[in-house]
């Protein structure tokens, strides 16, 4: 196989990266291992919640407080209204809405009730919570506890009470997941038979917080039409993975570089690269049975951090890079990977790959390593995207970086 | 202050042997409480192998110990089938091992009365295909599995049926003496916080490694020698039975599957506190290499957590200096009863040292015939043949709870996957007063799979939640109306830090990943911090220690972290 650039990697980083090069006319090849951070995610645009330890209001204003190194300062605030920008558009353009921006950060509620700060939200997660409101799960739910919820927000001094709303009868197996409720939901007479119990079970609150399965295949259409049945705002929390607003997203992304003729190779690790000096020629991956070559003019590398499988934390301490061996920094031994505490930082969410502001990867003496390969997202050193809350925007913002970085190579 | 109750005995310690002697206790018709200061099986108890020892470990060095354990191997099978998974052992040797151990152990293993067989090298492969290819022999010997929580709840149980108390978290923190006899003991309520005073006749002194801080509470000398052992679980079984290496016992001699896993064991090391369980991450790497020599799939195998139990040695005369070195294995790991009143001038104190799981009830049958004596009771040790509830199913199969969810539709939704727990389970646990997640590790394993409870976690916080919730017709079942209602989160958070603390000499590989995954879900999706939450670890588990007669080890900020290490990365299965 051949194309013009391969991208490895389809989370947030890599399905963004394809995209915006695909749109600037380059012939791409999306290689991936499986799904990435859009299924493990909260569902919305985290640009920087945290920095320090402390929360931040402003992203962007913040962004000027961030490491030399860091993702942000490298690609700079351009990019990352850039990011932002292209994927609101996008986004909205594939019938997925979202509210916010990246002057200030929003509370997007979760299952447990807390307020996570990110920038952009989905439609459906983006309603504000006033006066009283009623948390509600559906009957035989297993992954979204009102009461837990509701204790979360009463914490944050939200008047909120639980409750559960009937399921109509349905085919479903004996124990459903998210995203078959979600699939149900899509059928406008499932939803008719479920707007009565759910509006009974708000009890006349002014706001209505349900778990996110409001729809999987129709974008935001199935949440605003039980919401105008139900005749309550509805908001959607975010529940823990697979995340259904990701899923969404995911096809979105999916239909999209279909649209743009990007081959897609899905289930095929890529385990390394094939050379010439200072230059990728090749990738090669992991076929059912055998190692798939694929040609390249420039190598696109969204494979992320360990979280992410792009990146081997060993035994002995060291780290891997996955697919061209790049250089990554390790540490004397393995207990320096973690902290003491599992909800605080760990060093292991901020190791990355080095590179120079093309994000071309860099050599221990500080040259680049490789001209024509460029890394994206969570693969980065210099950030720690669930620790600061930095995922989707540093995901987005680098890929802003490579689509202008890369739409004006020549295609040779 | 009033007596909160009056007994005729107080057993203090709530591990397999206080719990066994209490057991004892009710069988004879004695009046007993049992006091604990954490949850049963937090100590030592909770914190091992899994192994039924056929005793062919013991049979080179120890014969008295091997023979001890044979028996009673023999008599758990009868009275407790239902904890006991009947999966056999082998001893294997490897290349460059002493040839002429294994004779020993063959000779040992004869003059002790342990069954076994020789298998040539293909009949070993058949019954453990991941065997490595070098092993030279084999021996077959009917070690087992056991599960220790489980053995413990049977034996309580019946206990509890036959009009026994046992009161958990309930720490000892003095004992009352009128001259050379104990007429009370003190405890501290943890739950309600306030200390309160239990009147006796008799104490019995079970509290394994943690026995000498008893005998300073009731001022009589006995020294215990912390011996802590280093396990490690794997995220599978490798093995379908017990294997262990053919020579002198030594680091990473042992592989037990138990239930999902596989636990490697283990270390011997003296150290100065029973309460020091912490893991250097050499300890693990020597486990899986030596381990890897009998399993070579073990090498590259996912690894979930690690852990250190104390084991309960005690050796009539005071260790060398208590220099906390020394490996442990030199000490018999028989028991030994001590009676105060000849020992120390003390009437009406026994207490129970040494031993091991294996032997717990025999070492019950021991204390409780020579209490029963002094008490003039004459109703004879039962133990061994009145079977334990629950024991009408027949041994334990790695397969039982699977069959029981895909036969038993009403049996219930999963709510872990790992281990297979169902919403009945715990809704179950939870309407018998459970209250926190710990108590739900303990009782259903929750937690305890690969995923290291990324997912059962902050299900079974949502059903504590809605139990304690008002009534609001989610139908799940009515929680326990206490007087203080824990914050669901805040008892997450503190459950996760605690498991926490078990894996961190694990985290490489793909459960780095795992664990990263995990901290994007507790951490990036929830938002979870554990700051500014009000510790109630700290409330529930410092309990206050009368100075000098208390527990120079448990200062309470220490306390804190080898509770929680202890308790929680604990686990047999961990």
């Amino acid at each position: 196989m051949r194309a013009d650039v391969v991208v490895v990697g389809a989370g947030p980083a890599g399905l963004a990266s394809a995209t915006r090069l695909a749109e600037a006319g380059r012939q791409v090849a999306l290689l991936a291992r499986g799904n990435g951070f859009t299924h493990w995610g909260a569902g919305s645009v985290d640009v920087l919640g945290r920095v320090g330890g402390g929360p931040v209001e402003r992203p962007l204003e913040a962004i000027d407080h961030l490491p030399e190194g860091h993702p942000y300062t490298l690609v700079g605030q351009a990019s990352i209204r850039e990011g932002l920008d292209w994927f609101a558009g996008f986004a909205a353009g594939a019938g997925l809405g979202h509210v916010g921006d990246p002057e200030r950060n929003r509370g997007q509620v979760t299952a447990f009730g807390t307020l996570r700060p990110t920038c952009l939200l989905p439609e459906p997660a983006g309603g504000q919570l006033r006066g009283r409101v009623a948390v509600v799960s559906f009957g035989g739910f297993r992954d979204f506890s009102p009461a837990l919820c509701a204790a979360g927000l009463r914490r944050a001094g939200i008047d909120a009470t639980p409750a559960t709303a009937p399921l109509p009868t349905w085919d479903h197996n004996r124990y459903f997941t998210g995203v078959e409720l979600a699939r149900a939901i899509d059928d406008a007479g499932f939803r008719r038979r479920l707007a009565p119990g759910l509006a009974r079970a708000a009890a006349g609150a002014e706001v209505v917080v349900v778990p996110a399965v409001l729809g999987l295949n129709r974008g935001h259409e199935p949440w605003a039409d039980l919401q105008s049945l139900v005749g309550t705002p509805l908001v959607e929390a975010a529940t823990p993975p697979p995340s259904i607003p990701g899923l969404r997203l995911f096809a979105a992304y999916r239909a999209r570089l279909e649209a743009l003729s990007v081959r897609w190779q899905f289930g095929f690790p890529s385990v390394g690269v094939e050379r010439d000096g200072d230059r990728v020629t090749a990738v090669r991956s992991e076929g059912a049975s055998r190692l798939l070559t694929t040609r390249c003019q420039e190598l696109v590398l969204a494979t992320g951090g360990v979280a992410g499988n792009g990146i081997e934390a060993n035994r002995d301490g060291s780290l891997t890079e996955r697919v061209a061996d790049l250089p990554v920094r390790g540490f004397d031994g393995r207990l320096a990977f973690i902290g003491d505490r599992f909800l605080g930082d760990h060093p292991l969410g901020g190791v990355g790959v080095r590179v120079d502001a093309e994000l071309r990867p860099l050599a221990a003496s500080g040259e680049p390593l490789l001209t024509n390969v460029r890394c994206v997202g969570g693969l980065l050193a210099g950030h720690d995207p669930t620790a600061e809350g930095s995922r989707e925007g540093v995901a987005l913002a680098t890929a802003a970086r490579v689509a202008n970085l890369l739409a004006a190579t020549p295609v040779r | 202050m009033t007596h909160l109750l009056e007994t005729d005995v107080v057993v203090v310690g709530g591990g397999v042997t206080g719990v066994a002697v209490l057991r004892d206790l009710a069988l004879r018709g004695v009046r007993a409480v049992l006091v604990e200061r954490f949850d049963l099986g937090t100590g030592t108890s909770g914190r091992w192998h899994g192994l039924l020892h056929s005793g062919a470990r013991y049979a080179v060095r120890d014969q008295e110990s091997a023979r001890e354990c044979i028996e009673e191997n023999t008599t758990l099978r009868r009275i407790a089938p239902h904890t006991i998974e009947d999966i056999g052992g082998l001893f294997v040797l490897l290349p460059g091992d002493d040839e002429a151990y294994a004779d020993k152990f063959v000779e040992g293993c004869r003059a002790s009365g342990i069954p076994t067989e020789e298998l040539s090298q293909a009949a070993a492969h058949r019954r453990e295909p991941l065997l490595s290819p070098d092993v030279k022999l084999a021996f077959a010997v009917p070690d087992g599995g056991i599960d220790s929580w489980s053995l413990l709840r049977s034996m309580a149980a019946d206990a509890e049926a036959r009009g026994c108390k046992v009161l958990v978290r309930h720490p000892l923190v003095g004992v009352e003496r009128d001259g050379d006899r104990i007429t009370a003991v003190r405890v501290h309520d943890a739950v309600a916080g306030q200390d309160r005073t239990i009147g006796c006749q008799w104490v019995v002194n079970a509290a394994g490694a943690w026995a000498g801080e008893v005998g300073r509470m009731a001022r009589v000398p006995l020294t215990m020698i912390a011996g802590k052992g280093v396990m490690v679980v794997m995220a599978s079984r490798y093995v379908r039975g017990v294997v262990n290496a053919c020579r002198k016992p030594a680091d990473g001699d042992i592989i037990v599957p138990q239930h999902e896993v596989a636990i490697l064991g283990t270390t011997s090391e003296q150290v100065p506190s029973a309460d020091d369980i912490s893991v250097p991450p050499a300890d693990v790497d020597r486990m899986i290499d030596m381990c890897a020599q009998m399993v070579p799939a073990i090498a590259s195998g996912r690894v979930l957590r690690a852990f250190a139990g104390s084991r309960p040695l005690y050796k009539p005369e005071a260790p060398a200096g208590g220099d906390g070195g020394g490996d442990t294995r030199e000490v018999s790991r028989t028991f030994t009863v001590l009676d105060h009143a000849s020992r120390d001038g003390l009437d009406n104190m026994f207490s129970i040292v040494g031993g091991k799981l294996t032997t717990c009830r025999q070492m019950a049958e021991a204390v409780v015939d020579r209490l029963a004596e002094r008490m003039g009771v004459t109703e004879p040790c039962r133990t061994a043949t009145e079977v334990l509830p629950g024991a009408d199913h027949g041994s334990h199969r790695l397969a039982e709870p699977l069959a029981r969810v895909e036969r038993d539709y009403a049996y219930g939704e999963l709510l872990c996957e790992c281990e297979l727990v169902t919403r009945g389970q715990v809704r179950e646990a939870v309407a018998g007063g459970l209250t926190e997640l710990e108590d739900l590790r303990r009782r259903l394993r929750v937690g305890y799979g690969p995923c290291q409870a990324a997912f059962c976690a902050w299900r079974a916080a949502g059903m504590l939640a809605e139990a304690r919730a008002p009534a609001q017709g989610s139908g799940d079942g009515a929680g326990p109306d206490g007087d203080r209602e824990p914050d669901p989160l805040a008892g997450l958070e503190r459950f996760l830090e605690e498991r926490w603390r078990g894996q961190r000499s694990t985290i490489w590989g793909d459960q780095a990943r795992q664990a990263l995954l995990n901290h994007a879900i507790y951490r990036g999706i929830f938002d979870l911090h554990g700051d500014g939450v009000p510790d109630e670890a700290a409330a529930v588990t410092a309990a206050p220690t009368e100075d000098g007669g208390g527990d120079p080890t448990r200062r309470v900020g220490d306390e804190l972290v080898g509770d929680s290490e202890g308790r929680t990365s604990s686990g047999t299965g961990a």
